[in-house]
């Protein structure tokens, strides 16, 4: 037995002076990874009430504890910085390979920070085996993401991956995405939610090259039981009814069905579309166009991933998402899922959030700025975000902030960030982590879909949810992986052989809760404020319109209030996004 | 009696219930036993052509049923449960 991964190291570059230099990885932080690393790094280094675009903010790329090992599935990167949407703290994660990439290197986090004297130059950062250097890249200002990393792959080796900007991220516009090559070199990952593509382009950074090489994965502590361990926990996953197995595109049915696939901006919770929308459809696609489903990263068994092709059989997009086709779909009334698959796309190649950028398009659909329906409009309208227009930068900038442009009431944003489809009029205790969350209205921080849940547990439904998905999100495994906290505890004292208990692991996630909590607080948010919008309280959803979200202040506060006592149904849930 | 074990995201017309005790049968009559007593269930499983959704899966005591799953008799002590596909992405 080993002590497992050694001579971990954190990369810090300095945008101010474009250095990049290498430190030990600090002990004390060893079970610390993706959120709750990212988390604790800003909330120790960032003034929270910088401003999120300024020289003074701070960029965290941090894998989960696990990737880079051979675990299942547990490859994810997580983004950390100041939102430029909801003002505070958020974090989001992405498949693919560079969080494999920077662990089989040993690097736990890249920290950026400054930001360039010329806002006009760009950089790229370099990590690999010989070390780290930022480097100037000024040929790839303003290249959509596809055509950046084919020059990239140009100029790096095929193996290695890529984080990247695409023309949002460098115009700093609040719906930006940061985006993650998968197992093709494809940037088709994104870390999209709360702009933080803003914050990597406010620092002039277009991307960062991981070149692992032939690195192998990491090994753990305790090897066989780690290797046996695993085996079984694939071995049982494919054993099983793998929900995910067609993609997440596949829920559109059951969302539909229970009033949260928004339609003709969430003016109604189902669409008539849904039979046109549902991911059904995609699989039908993949016998006569090619695609099919794929793992987004090495190591994946969840396969939940679609490729989407043409009708010539050309590689389209990847992967067409729930999320995606409800909002940029359903809620612009959009009905073709060819539609969509060509305005994921587009937002992939641009580097925006779908659901925020979906979100926006539908508020200036509803104030009388183009008909619901109107997919080729939607596209002009993406092209418009490239090209710098005044509705471009509006609609870029999030759903807030076309609000503001069209003056329109009906703006379904918590904190200034778009809600997604999962809706909290039929779905509550979901609102209630909406409201609560550190990470606003988002639904990867603790979605419940429970219906017929009791108003009595909304809350501590909520703090369980938010807690156990903080876990999974600083392991680095996937939500659709679904694991339990006793799981990644097991995982854990095998990586470094030592006992790490459950209830280790829960404080850990409540610790990262709390970390993002008094970063916010900074930033100055106040629990005054954790509610929803009034129009999500005043307008309902579903038969006759009764679903609407009627939680009372005094049981969302319950949710961050006070931790509720460990239960043993804590640590059978599982993380769900 | 067969246990129905309801999944989460349909516990909205058995008002929170996440198990349902019904008499033993065919899964279609536990479906519908439910469905008496719940109203609004059976649709959230069939289609309206009775067909079980192709996003629901059904397992009796652990092992997932097939196509003929409808037919499938459930006896005393058994468990039937409801699995939906959730997730965002």
């Amino acid at each position: 037995m080993s002590s497992g991964p050694q001579g971990d190291r954190l990369i810090r570059v300095d945008m101010t002076t474009q250095t990049a230099t290498t430190e030990p990885y600090p002990d004390a932080w060893k079970l610390l990874g993706g959120r709750a690393l990212s988390a604790r790094i800003l909330l120790e280094e960032c003034d929270p009430s910088c401003d999120p675009l300024g020289a003074d903010s701070v960029l965290v790329m941090a894998p989960g504890v696990m990737a880079g090992t051979s675990a299942p599935t547990s490859g994810r990167i997580s983004m950390g910085g100041k939102s430029p949407l909801t003002g505070g703290i958020k974090e989001a994660n992405a498949g693919g390979e560079p969080g494999q990439d920077l662990m089989k290197l040993g690097y736990r986090a890249v920290v950026v920070t400054g930001q360039p004297s010329d806002p006009d130059k760009r950089y790229g950062l370099e990590v690999d085996e010989s070390g780290v250097r930022v480097v100037e890249a000024d040929d790839t200002k303003g290249l959509w993401n596809y055509a950046l990393c084919e020059k990239l792959y140009e100029r790096y080796p095929k193996k290695a991956s890529f984080i990247s900007i695409g023309p949002a991220g460098e115009m700093k516009l609040s719906g930006a995405s940061i985006a993650c090559t998968d197992e093709k070199g494809r940037p088709a990952r994104h870390a999209a939610r709360g702009g933080l593509g803003a914050v990597m382009g406010s620092k002039g950074l277009k991307y960062v090259a991981v070149d692992a090489a032939k690195r192998p994965v990491r090994m753990p502590a305790d090897r066989k039981p780690f290797f046996a361990y695993s085996k079984d926990y694939t071995k049982n996953y494919l054993a099983g009814p793998q929900m995910f197995k067609t993609g997440t595109s596949s829920v559109v049915p059951v969302a539909n069905m229970l009033h949260t696939f928004p339609y003709k901006n969430r003016t109604e919770g189902q669409s008539p579309d849904a039979k046109t929308l549902d991911g059904a459809r995609i699989v039908e696609s993949f016998e006569e166009r090619g695609g099919g489903m794929h793992n987004c990263m090495t190591g994946c068994v969840v396969q939940c991933s679609n490729v989407v092709h043409d009708k010539d059989g050309n590689y389209k997009t990847s992967a067409l998402e729930f999320e995606t086709l409800t909002l940029l779909g359903a809620n612009c009334a959009i009905a073709s899922w060819e539609d969509v698959a060509d305005l994921d796309r587009l937002c992939d190649e641009i580097g925006l959030d779908t659901i925020e950028t979906g979100a926006a398009i539908a508020i200036y659909m509803d104030s009388g700025g183009m008909e619901f329906g109107d997919a080729e409009g939607a596209k002009r309208i993406l092209r418009e975000i490239a090209e710098g227009t005044e509705l471009g930068t509006a609609i870029g900038n999030g759903a807030a902030s076309i609000g503001r442009k069209q003056k329109h009431k009906r703006v379904p944003v918590v904190r200034g960030q778009a809600i997604p489809a999962w809706d909290p009029r039929p779905l509550k205790a979901t609102g209630v982590t909406y409201a609560t969350s550190p990470m606003g209205a988002d639904h990867t921080a603790g979605l419940i879909v429970n219906p017929g849940l009791p108003p009595d547990q909304f809350a501590r439904a909520s703090q369980e949810s938010q807690l156990v998905n903080a876990v999974c999100d600083a392991s680095g495994f996937c939500q659709f992986l679904q694991p339990t906290i006793p799981e990644i505890a097991s995982y854990y004292s095998m990586l470094y052989g030592e006992e790490i208990s459950r209830e280790q692991v829960a404080d850990m996630g409540w610790q990262c809760l709390q970390d993002e909590w008094a970063f916010n607080r900074g930033a100055g948010w106040k629990d005054a404020d954790d509610d929803l919008p009034e129009v999500m309280k005043n307008e309902g959803v579903g038969p006759d319109g009764v679903m609407k979200f009627d939680v009372p202040k005094d049981v969302i506060a319950q949710a961050k209030q006070q931790r509720f006592d460990p239960r043993d149904e804590l640590f059978q849930l599982k993380a769900t996004g | 009696m067969v246990v129905v074990a309801i999944p989460p995201p349909y516990r909205g017309p058995t008002a929170g219930a996440d198990r349902i005790e019904v008499p033993a049968g065919t899964v279609r009559q536990c479906i519908d036993a439910v469905e008496a007593r719940f109203p609004g269930f059976r649709t959230q499983i069939l289609d309206d052509r009775g067909r079980v959704h192709s996003f629901v899966k059904l397992f009796v005591n652990g092992d997932q049923l097939g196509a003929d799953a409808l037919e499938i008799a459930v006896g005393d002590g058994d468990r039937l449960e409801v699995l939906a596909a959730i997730a965002g992405g």
